[in-house]
This record gives C-alpha cells, structure tokens and sequence, in this order.
C-alpha cells in the first residue's frame, strides 16, 4: 500500500511537470508574450517597446533557463534593462532590493506573481480554491445523497412504475445543461418578473456570507446535473446485483426485501458508482465555470478564464498543476477506496 | 462653495450676448464661461439667473454605499484608461478642477483661474488651507509638478500629454522651458504655446489626478497620500474594492461645505453581462449601478429603481483602421459610412436612448459645432458602387466587438445594413478581457468614446497624427493644422466656421462611422443623494451620501 501510494505521487509529480512544461512553452510563444507585454505595459506600444519591455524582464531568454527559474533549479534572472533599471524574476519583474532572493521557484515555495491581479499567485488560487471548495462541497452534500438514494430506490426493482418516474426524472436533469437549468432558476425563482423571489439570482455576496437564499440556485444548478448522471450509473449497477445469484439465494432463504437491499446488494452496487462520483470531482473544479459565471461567484473557474484570456503565465502553470494534483488524488482515493469496497481487489 | 473672485473675462460677456440672442444654449454658455475663469455664480448671474443650489444639503453623514462596477487594476492616473480606475483613486486624490453635468467648471483644488484675452495665459490660484493626509501643506509646487508630470509625453500610455499639448515641447517631449512657472506659494502661471482653450477642461478629466511628491505607481495604494477625504481599504482585481473615510483627517472639503457624506464605498464586480448585473440589482448586493444601458433602462424602471438619466457627446464609433489594408482606400472606408442608417442604429443599437448623429464626432452639445455640415447622406446602392469601384467589391470585412451590449447591438445591425448594400462582413464577437487589450490596433471594430466639454478635445485625442489614442490610425495633415487653428480661437463663432471645415474633412474621408449621441444613465435604490451619473462619467464620489 505504501509503495503504491509512492507510485502514484511520483507519477503525480512527472504528469505535473510534463503538464507545466507544455503550458509554459505555448504561453511563452512571442504572440502571447506580446499580448502580455501590451497588456502590462501600453496597448499602443510600438514593436520595439514590447521587445525592449520583454527583454527588460527576462522573456526572452532561452525557454529551459526560464522554465528552470520558475521551478527554481537556476537562479532567477537579474538584468539591467536599456532603461537603465535593474529588474529581477525575484522582485516579480520589478526593481531588485538588496534582500532579494538568489532562487524562486516552485521548489522555494515561490509560485510567482499574477500579472492579472497584481498578487501572488498562491494566494489568488488559495482564495479561489477555498471558494470553489465551497461551492463543491455543498454540491457534493446534496449530490451524493439524493443521487444515491434515487438510483438504489430505482434500481431495486427493475422496470417497476418507480423506477420508470425516477428514471426519467434523473435523464431529464441530465440532459438539461447547466446554463440552461440555470437561467430557468434565475428567471423563475428570483426575477421580479415572475415575482416569486424566494432566492438571490447573484451569489456574490456568497463569497462572504454563504446563505440558504444566495447559494441555493448555484449549487442546485450544478447538483441537479451530476446527480441524474449519478442516478442512472448507480440504478444500473444496483440493478445488475439485484439480478446476480446470491441476491436470488438470500430471497429463497427469506431474508427480508430491506434487509437484502441494504445489506447484500448495497456494498456491491456503490462500487461503479464510487469510481463516477470521484471523477466528477475534477469536473466540478473546471466544470464550474458556467455556474461561477451566471451567479458571478468568483471561484477557481473564473480564475483558470481569466489567466488563460490574459495569458497571466504564472497563474496559468499553477492553476495546471492544481488542476493535475485534483484529478490525480482523487483517482488515487478512488482506487484505494476499491480496496475496501471489494474484497477481490488487492493493492501490492 | 464656488469661484468667489469677481474675475470677468471679456468673452464670457460676449458669449452671453450670444446665449442671449439663442447663438448659444444654455449649457454650452456656463461650459465655455467658467472654462475661462468665470465663476459659476458670475456665469448664471450674466443670465439674469440664480446659480442652482447643490442638492447635498439634504444629505446625513455616514453609511456605506455600494456599487457595481468593473474593479480594475491599479496604474498611474496619467495612464487612465478608464473612469472606472479613478473612480477608486478618486477616494484620496482629488482634481485641481471638476467639470459637471450642467457644463460648468468648478474650482476643487484651485480657488480659481483666469485666462488672458486669447487665452494663451493662465494664472491658477491654489486654495488655501488643503492638506495632504500626511500633514504636509498642499502649495503652488505641488500644482506645478503634478503640471510638469503630465507633460512628460516619455511615460507609455500618458494620455494627459495630449491635453497638455500647449506645454509640451515637441523636442523633448517634456514640459517646456518657462511654460509652467511658480509665482509664490498659492500661485502658479502657465504660458502656453498657442492660445489654447481646453487647457483647464483637461485639467478636470479623469486622468488629472494630482499626487503627491513622493508617489509611486507600486506603492499608490498601500502608501495613499493624497488630498481626499478617504483612503483604500482593500482592492481585488475582478472582484471587488472598497475605500474608507479617513477617520481624523481634516479634509478641506468639510470646511469648504463641499460634502464627503459616507463612510464606506464598495465597488464590486459583477463581469460584463448585464444580465448578471441585473440579478445582482434584485439580489439588492449593491445600491447603484455603474450604467444601465439598452434594455436594461427599461427593466430597471420596471423594478422601482430610481433613474438619473442625463445627455452627453458620448457616444460610438465603427471604424476602419487606416493601417490595414483595404481600409487606406478612402472609397472603401466611404462606403462603409454611406452604407448604414445612423436613426436605424440609434433605434436597435441603443433602443432610441440617444440622437442620431453626423459621423464626425462633434455634435449639438459641443460649443463650436456646425450644425449646416451632414454626413454623407445614407446611400446603399452608392455605397455598393463605391466599393466596386475601388477593386475591393468581394473584401470580407470583419467587424469585431464586445460579445455584449450596445457594442454588439450596434454592430450586428451595422453588419446587417452592410449585408443589405451587398457588402460581406463578418461579425467576431470577443470578451472584454481580449478585446481592450488591442482595442486601437484592429483594422475594423467599435470603440466607446466618453463625452468630453469641447468638440476639439476628442479631435486631439483620437483624430490627430500620432496621438496614442488615434485608433483610426488617420495621418492628415490638413485635419492637424485645422485643429491647431481651432484650438486658437476663443470666439466660438469664428472657431465653428474652422469646426465646419474639420467635420467636412472627417466625414468626406470617411474616417469613422459615429452613428449616434449617447443618453447615458444609471439606476439606484431610493434614499441616496448626489449619486446622479455623470455627463463625463467623473468621479465626484464626495456628493455621494444618503438622504438625510
């Protein structure tokens, strides 16, 4: 188990720096370094100024040097610019101090500067991270449960009138996208033209102050559409074991219904299902994009859109390597998570 | 408080007799008087008229007001690009003149300000008895180099450079030598290249924020020494930022009556779709708007909102960039103003919330407009002639945008009149966040442009040669030594047959389609005071305040 653990984190690490890499090499394409350059500087700048302004800054050194100065493997750059200015990577591209470091790196703890947001990059996707967190929580709070519960009530018996309804009720919310559902819940639940408002159509004021009435419609929003693809997974393993040989025994032998539900069919039906809900995981962290946007709530989502729309290079990298650890612990979670589930299954 | 001095500049009575005799209106009087030194009460009393008393006297100390707008980051206020950066500035630094909605200037941190018979002096006296936060006293040097700063056309994106063009030595690119001199200590003259009259409406532009000595760009919000009443709190980019009164600082303005009612103002970002913003207005997280427009004005008025709606020379242009090709053809760019309707656009672009307009960019509200010179008229089959005419018939023009609001409106009714003439065009929608950042270089889309007091300060700003806002990228000549002579007469009657030349020349080049004048307007919750919007969007965020 230990090994494994240690496998998986080393394969973490490789993902994340293959990741990187590639992320760094077409966000320093010169296009896009322009673009940066324009957007910092001036948007009238001639061609010479947005050459002397990158290479005032270190952008134009070879690709390896600077990708080895944001993992902190080389000393970070220092270079007297044509304006006379001595600037340093270690001064987030601004004048160098006298107590500025040799090394900044990620290995230094030094996730660099957003050029967006004029703040350091670990503190933006902390912020952020913690409020998408949020967001998913409560998601996964009223997710899970329902989707489960709905999927097993379907399941258990095949083809009956119950599992008709549900069935269709769970294809619906899944077949509905969220920017559709979305709106619909604006319109209908907040907009004085319908006049109900029993909600907030804005979850703004949810950053701070998460209430029933501002953060409902949001996470409604997204739940309703995970949890019919949930649903159906979890109806179709359930429905599976119910069919299987022992379930049949434990019938003759007259164990209850409720008991054979809850406990010979139970365990066995949450395996596919468990494997789902761990992958959604990583879905609800970019996924969320539509939602954050339509109640404007800032989380990581309109972070990764915004970096990626301004090429903020430095948040870019570290919204990848987020974006890899998440889909990488979650499966391992999910593979661990096995080994309980199904005794079968060993992890050497 | 306004100008108490009893300074009486010949024009102004001269513009009176020819506000009286219905030469002039109102507005455009009271702009081009006070502009030259009149006090506002003098201004309304060559009238025969009461100056209006400011509606702040209505207003209780305290409270937090919050509103929703774009949250930008920081930059030197001579780099302003938008209102909405000195809007937050505007909390600590203050203007040395502030223009309003009624066309008037008053003096802020100046007393007051005399210009010469032709207007190529100007002697600025500095108000008494301001203080900069730290404690240090607010003197004639302080004006002088905040002047000289503005001048310094070397710092990238400066845009005061253009308004201070009568300083500015075409050398150096710096203040010129003896331009700006320091009388004594409450005075400071300045002597100008040319006689120059819109040397103190520029003054009173956003971009005109006066700093202290010792600012910099990095430390301008965590060392905020300025001269307004209040200081940052805390600003994040996109999202959200506040500014605090600066408890225990004895800001002027409290002397001086001029306000400074609330404790706490919150901006708070809401992205670029009005739609949010409107969830966000029913959501009551905020208490007024930064705009309504389109059909949100009408929505708004549904919700109970209260509205303050005022007329401007904002407006829009839809232009081609000179320095792409096909658009160095005059025909084609011709024919792309001859092919639209401007009521049309007025009507779907902006719902009917505006006038139509000339393509030119000076209109009824500016002084020296000449109102005999039109456009081209509206002529699809002569436009479709033209085009073919100059060997560009099956160009594909690509017209970019915002994806929302009256840009995108606008434009796909610009599109589809252009399809209509039998011209291809094809539409590219874009966010605001890739969109501004080559707003000025792209070869065919539409740009915002402000209301400003005078019809030659946007020509200054986007039309002449080189200026780094000329997003037309038009090199004229002729049009730059128009403007010098327009800029140098201070009777609006002879400077308007000039102006007459000036609009002829922009629209027979075919410089820019400018289909209408804006109304612009902004809802808020009932009980606020002083929060009506603003003609030129200007932050004047110390009449803020909730109804006593």
């Amino acid at each position: 188990m230990g090994m494994f653990i240690l496998r998986r984190t080393g394969v973490m690490l490789l993902t994340a720096i293959c990741l990187t890499f590639i992320v760094f090499i077409m966000t320093n394409l010169y296009p896009n370094l322009e673009k940066l350059a324009k957007n910092e500087g001036n948007f009238r700048m001639s061609d010479a100024e947005v050459a002397s302004y990158l290479g005032n800054r270190g952008y134009t050194q070879g690709k390896l040097q600077n990708y080895g100065e944001w993992l902190g493997i080389l000393p970070g750059y220092v270079i007297k610019g044509i304006d006379g200015k001595t600037r340093g990577r270690c001064s987030n591209h601004g004048a160098v101090l006298e107590n500025s470091a040799k090394y900044c790196g990620v290995i230094q703890g030094h996730w660099g500067f957003s050029s967006r947001f004029k703040e350091p990059v670990s503190q933006i996707v902390i912020t952020r991270l913690a409020l998408t967190g949020k967001l998913m929580f409560w998601v996964l709070m009223v997710m899970i449960p329902s989707a489960l519960i709905l999927g097993i009530m379907a399941g258990m018996r095949e083809g009956s009138q119950l599992d008709r309804t549900l069935s269709t009720g769970a294809i619906v919310t899944t077949a509905t996208p969220e920017y559709v559902s979305g709106v619909i819940f604006i319109a209908v639940f907040t907009s004085s033209a319908v006049g109900l408002k029993w909600f907030k159509g804005s979850a703004t004021s949810a950053m701070d102050h998460a209430t029933l009435e501002n953060f409902l419609l949001p996470v409604i929003t997204i739940s309703l559409y995970g949890m019919g693809y949930i649903a159906r997974m979890t109806r179709a393993s359930m429905a599976e074991v119910m069919t299987a040989q022992y379930i049949r025994t434990a019938r003759l032998k007259g164990v209850s219904f409720a008991n054979i539900v809850l406990k010979h069919a139970l365990r066995n039906a949450l395996i596919a299902p468990f494997t789902v809900i761990m992958l959604q995981i990583p879905w609800l962290l970019n996924g969320v994009v539509i939602v954050e946007v339509l109640f404007n709530f800032k989380g990581f989502g309109w972070v990764l859109v915004q970096a990626a729309s301004n090429n903020d290079i430095d948040l870019l990298l570290a919204v990848s390597v987020v974006g890899v650890v998440v889909v990488l612990l979650t499966q391992l979670i999910s593979d661990i998570g096995y080994v309980f589930l199904n005794p079968r299954i060993r992890i050497s | 408080m306004t100008q108490d001095n009893n300074f009486m500049h010949p024009a102004a009575e001269m513009y009176a007799s020819e506000e009286k005799a219905g030469k002039l209106d109102r507005r455009e009087f009271i702009s081009r008087a006070t502009a030259l030194g009149v006090s506002t009460v003098a201004a309304y009393g060559l009238l025969g008229l009461d100056a209006p008393a400011a509606a702040g006297g209505h207003a209780k100390m305290g409270g937090t007001i919050r509103m929703q707008m774009d949250v930008k980051a920081m930059k030197d206020p001579r780099t302003h690009d938008w209102t909405q950066i000195s809007i937050f500035s505007a909390g600590w630094l203050e203007y040395l003149v502030e223009y309003n909605s009624d066309g008037s200037f008053k003096p802020m941190l100046l007393s007051s300000w005399e210009a010469n018979s032709d207007a190529t002096q100007y002697v600025l006296k500095i108000r008494e008895g301001v203080k900069w936060n730290n404690g240090d006293d607010f003197t004639a040097e302080d004006v002088a180099r905040n002047i000289i700063g503005w001048c310094d056309k070397s710092l990238e994106g400066n845009s005061m450079a253009g308004r201070m063009a009568s300083l500015v030595d075409g050398d150096t690119g710096k203040a010129r030598e003896g331009a700006i001199v320091v009388i004594d200590a409450s005075t400071v003259h300045l002597n100008l290249l040319q006689p120059d009259i819109t040397i103190v409406p520029g003054m009173a532009d956003y971009p005109a924020q006066i700093v202290h000595k010792s600012f910099t760009v990095e430390t301008m919000v965590s060392n905020p020494i300025g001269t307004g009443f209040m200081l940052p709190e805390n600003l994040e980019v996109g999202v959200k930022a506040s500014i605090v009164r600066n408890e225990g600082f004895e800001w002027w303005g409290y002397a001086a009556g001029k306000g400074g009612y609330v404790d706490r103002i919150e901006f708070i970002d809401y992205g670029n779709d009005p739609a949010t913003h409107m969830a966000g207005f029913e959501a009551e997280e905020f208490d007024l708007n930064w705009e309504s427009i389109g059909e949100f004005v009408e929505l708004y008025d549904a919700l109970g909102l209260v509205k303050s709606q005022v007329a401007s020379g904002a407006t829009l242009v839809v232009r081609p960039n000179q320095d792409h090709a096909p658009y160095e053809n005059k025909m084609v760019r011709q024919a792309l103003a001859m092919a639209v309707d401007n009521e049309v656009l007025t009507e779907l672009g902006i719902s009917g919330l505006g006038v139509a307009a000339d393509n030119c960019h000076v209109g009824p509200i500016h002084p020296e407009y000449n109102p005999d010179v039109r456009r081209a008229p509206f002529d699809p089959v002569k436009a479709k002639e033209l085009m073919d005419a100059s060997g560009h018939g099956d160009f594909e023009h690509e017209l970019r945008s915002l994806d929302s609001g009256f840009w995108k409106d606008t434009c796909d009714s610009v599109a589809a009149q252009l399809r209509a003439a039998g011209i291809k065009v094809k539409r590219t929608l874009m966010p605001g966040s890739t969109f501004w950042n080559d707003w000025a270089k792209f070869p065919y889309s539409a740009t915002n442009w402000n209301h400003r007091p005078l019809g030659t300060q946007v020509l200054g700003l986007a039309y002449r040669s080189g200026e780094a806002w000329n997003e037309f990228a038009w090199n004229n000549a002729e049009f730059d030594a128009l403007l010098a002579q327009a800029n140098s007469l201070a009777n609006a009657d002879e400077r308007r047959i000039v102006m007459g030349k000036i609009q002829a020349l922009i629209i027979e080049e075919g410089v820019t389609c400018q289909p209408y004048w804006r109304y612009v307007q902004r809802h808020h919750v009932e009980g606020l005071v002083g929060v009506d919007m603003h003609i030129a969007y200007l932050p004047q965020i110390y009449k803020w305040g909730h109804a006593a």
